[in-house]
């Protein structure tokens, strides 16, 4: 076995590292014993990273839960029983975990617990851009945010000590740009602990009825205290005050996470690093006053660089007004950078130079700009979401109807897109039932009502929803779209697949049992392998006009999965080629199924097949009704 | 080489190598003892769509991303991707472009129309005179495979003198990420792409 170089025991080594193997690599560094999470852009690398470090420290115990509201459960069941225990996930994750996280702060840490946030400014992967640095907030819990992968590395590591200190959660933060830019990074020892393990039977703390709940809670009040009052001397947080004056006016900076070395790099673009005072926070919640209090003493004028919300931007204010400075000093923020996205580089220098008085030359844009038309991600060639979504777009042509096809997230989304063009709704994972519940409550009955959704989103958070429309008689066809992986995070396996994250069998969950289980009648209950285009559409055509609650399972492995299985066993795929004697132009498979690695041929108005593209699926033969498309036999 | 602060773009399509040319160059920057800070495309966006990594090395680099104008050079693995983010080139900025065009699906049946090489040629030229071509398929192609298309194009960028990496080290890290059956073969395109970068700085631009 090849030892990763962040698994090497070899402290001082400066290496490169993803920022998620650094917070891994800081995870490991100490001593946590649980790990657990649930994939989501741009977490997934961390308990991967951890995984591969498994091998090597098999200490770990790490998991992929079936959701964040378990993983998180999972992690806080090992702090309860006093080992160092780490919950991770995508900012919406967080949501999901947050009825656990909620009451978990009251009761607080035993063994060090730290709930990985990583958000996602400009929703370059996600559904929205939420600011979870309210989470800490809500939950009353300080709020750590790195600004660099090694400070990354350090910080969490110092999280589990902070964390046992206070016995308080700490909630880790963290954006887009650290997750997923490489920096250089120095190892630090990695540290085993030593210390008896195993559950306390403290059942004042952990049972957190109304009369517990009322004591912890004075206790949550007291910790937060305690850490506002330790914040100042925070070994993240830094302080440096200037003095001097830019056009008259001395610049008190405000900033935490990447926006402060962007910011960084942006004064020091203009020179003017020495000439502004700069409070960096590593903590951004609870604020450190006395700190805060000096940068004030030092400035004219605050200004708060942060992405999304005006979080820092308000305690800073809030603190001007109870330190009655509320008049005498400007607290810029949002007045000068926005409240939407990520800030790119220019933003920095832009808005700093508005600000304060500096020359900001646009670089000048040629007259006529070259458009190029977007790249939309798209399915793989072979993918047998599409085959799906086309087989449902011939049932729904053939029934002279339209279906609502309420959806969800995954690879499966990009099905919007032309030429599917097949879903109507994603909110949520596993909001496609929930949605369809309600809709199928008022939809006239001549549009039926589909709700779509991947196998792993269904564990995730399909189960509750089926089994409310079992209940309640919401009538409606559950199509699963099973194709043993979670595909649009980076192929993790799920129940379905029973492939633990560190690659040991774990138990596999069969769906149409499940599906059972949730009282869907067996008779209507269908499987069909995603690849059989004609069968799909004739048992879908009869599942759609069935009465009550319907599943329909779609299955087939993910194509890109497969595809990888197919290149190490060196299994060859079928050839398929177009008839050109037969094939009249219709351009039906590249118009209304669009698979890529269908070519239409301009100049001689043909339709090729790139056998570099293909993934020999076959779906297309069925697709053609000239009945051009035919397997190369040899 | 002391270098304050070094900015390369590397753009491209899902699929094409950007992240582990990524990971190269920054391990080769760390080898020449430069601070390094990447930012780069991961998750769903890889699914064919565009992909970038911003690298930024030196001795007075702290975040990852370039501003617009600020990029030293651009290195596109796919020629249509380097016009997408053209705004983050200056007049200085030297542009590194492999020739093939990848014509995202469904384009023509959308009714639109996709660039032509021709026409990404005048239009780049308006942003900058430092524009560099290089047939990377064909020439990976005729090393005798077309993965290394990445590696001819690290090479050019050493023949082109326009990244403050050493030869060696660039060469060190990019055989490290690779089995030693594939070392020789790369190695070929590596000098190969050096060749061509050299034959490029002394040829004009047409
Ligand atoms: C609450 C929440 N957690 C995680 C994610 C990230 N995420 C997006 S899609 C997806 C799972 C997709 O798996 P599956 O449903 O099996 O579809 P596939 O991509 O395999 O087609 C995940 C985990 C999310 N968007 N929201
Ligand atoms: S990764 Fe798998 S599920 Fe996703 S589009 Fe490709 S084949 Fe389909
Ligand atoms: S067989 Fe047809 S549908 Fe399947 S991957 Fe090849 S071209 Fe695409």
């Amino acid at each position: 076995m090849i030892r990763p170089e962040f698994a090497e025991e070899n402290p001082g080594k400066k290496i490169i590292m993803l920022g998620n193997e650094a917070i891994a690599r800081g995870i490991l560094e100490a001593g946590v014993v649980i790990g657990a999470g649930y994939p989501g852009t741009p977490s997934s690398e961390i308990l991967l990273t951890l995984a591969e470090m498994q091998k090597f420290y098999p200490h770990l115990k790490l998991e992929w839960s079936v959701n964040e509201k378990v993983g998180f459960e999972v992690a806080y069941g090992g702090s309860m029983s006093n080992v160092r225990s780490v919950a991770v996930m995508k900012h919406v994750g967080v949501n999901v975990a947050s009825d656990a996280f909620m009451t978990a702060c009251y009761a607080g840490a035993r063994g060090g617990m730290v709930l990985i946030s990583a958000d996602d400014p400009n929703c370059y992967s996600s559904q929205n851009e939420q600011d979870n640095r309210y989470f800490g907030l809500h939950a009353l819990v300080p709020v750590f945010e790195p600004s660099t992968p090694q400070e990354a590395k350090d910080m969490i590591k110092y999280a589990f000590d902070f964390s046992e200190e206070y016995q308080s959660l700490v909630l880790f933060r963290t954006t887009t740009r650290l997750n997923h830019g490489r920096a250089d990074v120095i190892l630090g020892e990695v540290k085993v602990i030593d210390r008896d393990y195993g559950f306390d039977w403290d059942r004042s703390r952990w049972v957190c009825l109304p009369s517990h709940s009322r004591v912890l809670r004075l206790r949550l009040l007291e910790r937060l205290e305690e850490i506002s009052n330790y914040a100042d001397e925070f070994p993240f947080n830094s302080l440096k005050l200037s003095g001097k004056k830019i056009n008259g006016i001395k610049y008190g900076f405000v900033a935490a996470g990447v926006p402060y070395s962007q910011l960084l790099d942006a004064l020091n673009y203009y020179g003017i690093a020495d000439k502004v005072s700069i409070l960096k926070l590593g903590l951004v919640f609870p604020p450190p006053k006395e700190l805060i209090k000096k940068l004030f003493a030092y400035s004219d004028e605050i200004v708060v660089v942060e992405e999304l919300e005006p979080f820092l931007e308000n305690i800073m204010k809030q603190i001007a007004f109870e330190e009655g400075y509320s008049k005498e000093l400007t607290i810029h923020g949002k007045d000068i950078f926005p409240q939407n996205g990520e800030f790119s580089g220019e933003i920095y220098l832009e808005n700093i130079a508005r600000l304060i008085g500096l020359s900001y030359k646009k670089v000048s844009v040629p007259e006529n700009i070259l458009i190029i038309p977007p790249r939309l991600p798209i399915l793989c060639p072979g993918c047998g979401h599409r085959s799906t979504f086309y087989a449902i777009n011939q049932v729904e042509k053939m029934m002279k109807t339209k279906f609502v096809n309420s959806s969800d997230i995954g690879c499966y989304t990009l099905a919007v897109y032309k030429p599917l063009e097949g879903i109507d709704t994603e909110v949520c994972m596993g909001g496609s039932i929930g949605l369809a519940n309600g809709i199928a409550k008022v939809q006239s009955l001549d549009n039926p009502v589909l709700a779509i959704l991947g196998d792993s989103t269904f564990f995730h958070s399909g189960i509750p929803a089926l089994i409310n429309a079992v209940f309640n008689k919401n009538n409606m066809l559950v199509v699963i779209l099973d194709n043993r992986s979670t595909s649009m995070t980076g192929f993790q396996d799920n129940p379905g697949t029973g492939i633990t994250i560190t690659n040991e069998p774990g138990t596999h969950i069969v769906l149409e049992d499940l599906v059972k289980g949730c009282g869907v009648s067996p008779e209507k209950i269908w499987v069909e392998d995603a690849y059989k285009l004609n069968e799909t559409i004739e048992k879908l055509e009869e599942a759609v006009k069935t009465e009550g609650v319907r599943v329909f399972i779609s299955r087939h492995l993910c194509s890109l999965v497969e595809s990888n299985q197919f290149r190490a066993q060196q299994i060859i795929t079928p050839s398929i080629l177009v008839d050109q004697e037969k094939c009249n132009g219709c351009l039906i498979c590249v118009n209304k199924f669009g698979c890529q690695a269908l070519n239409f041929n301009e100049v001689y108005k043909n339709v090729t097949i790139e056998s570099s593209e293909c993934r020999g699926c076959k779906v297309c033969i069925d697709v053609c009704p000239q009945h051009a498309i035919y397997e190369e036999i040899e | 080489m002391e270098v304050k602060s070094y900015n390369l773009l590397n753009v491209g399509v899902g699929g094409q190598g950007v992240i582990r040319a990524a990971q190269i160059l920054s391990y080769a920057a760390l080898l020449d003892d430069y601070k390094v800070r990447t930012a780069e495309t991961h998750g769903m966006a890889q699914r064919g769509g565009s992909v970038a990594s911003y690298l930024r090395f030196g001795t007075e680099v702290e975040g990852p991303l370039i501003p617009r104008g600020k990029t030293n050079t651009i290195l596109a693995f796919e020629a249509s991707e380097a016009v997408r983010i053209f705004n983050y080139a200056g007049p200085e900025t030297v542009f590194l472009i492999n020739e093939s065009i990848i014509v995202p699906p469904m384009i023509h049946q959308m009714g639109m129309d996709y660039p032509k090489l021709t026409e990404i040629r005048t239009f780049l030229k308006e942003v900058s005179v430092h524009l560099y071509f290089i047939e990377g398929v064909e020439i990976a192609t005729s090393v005798g495979n077309v993965r290394t298309m990445n590696v001819v194009m690290l090479g050019a960028l050493i023949g082109l003198d326009v990244i403050p990496l050493k030869k060696e080290t660039l060469e060190k890290a990019i055989l490290s990420y690779l089995p030693s059956k594939l070392h020789d073969i790369n190695k070929k395109a590596f000098e190969i792409g050096i060749e061509k970068g050299i034959e490029l700085r002394g040829g004009s631009i047409d």
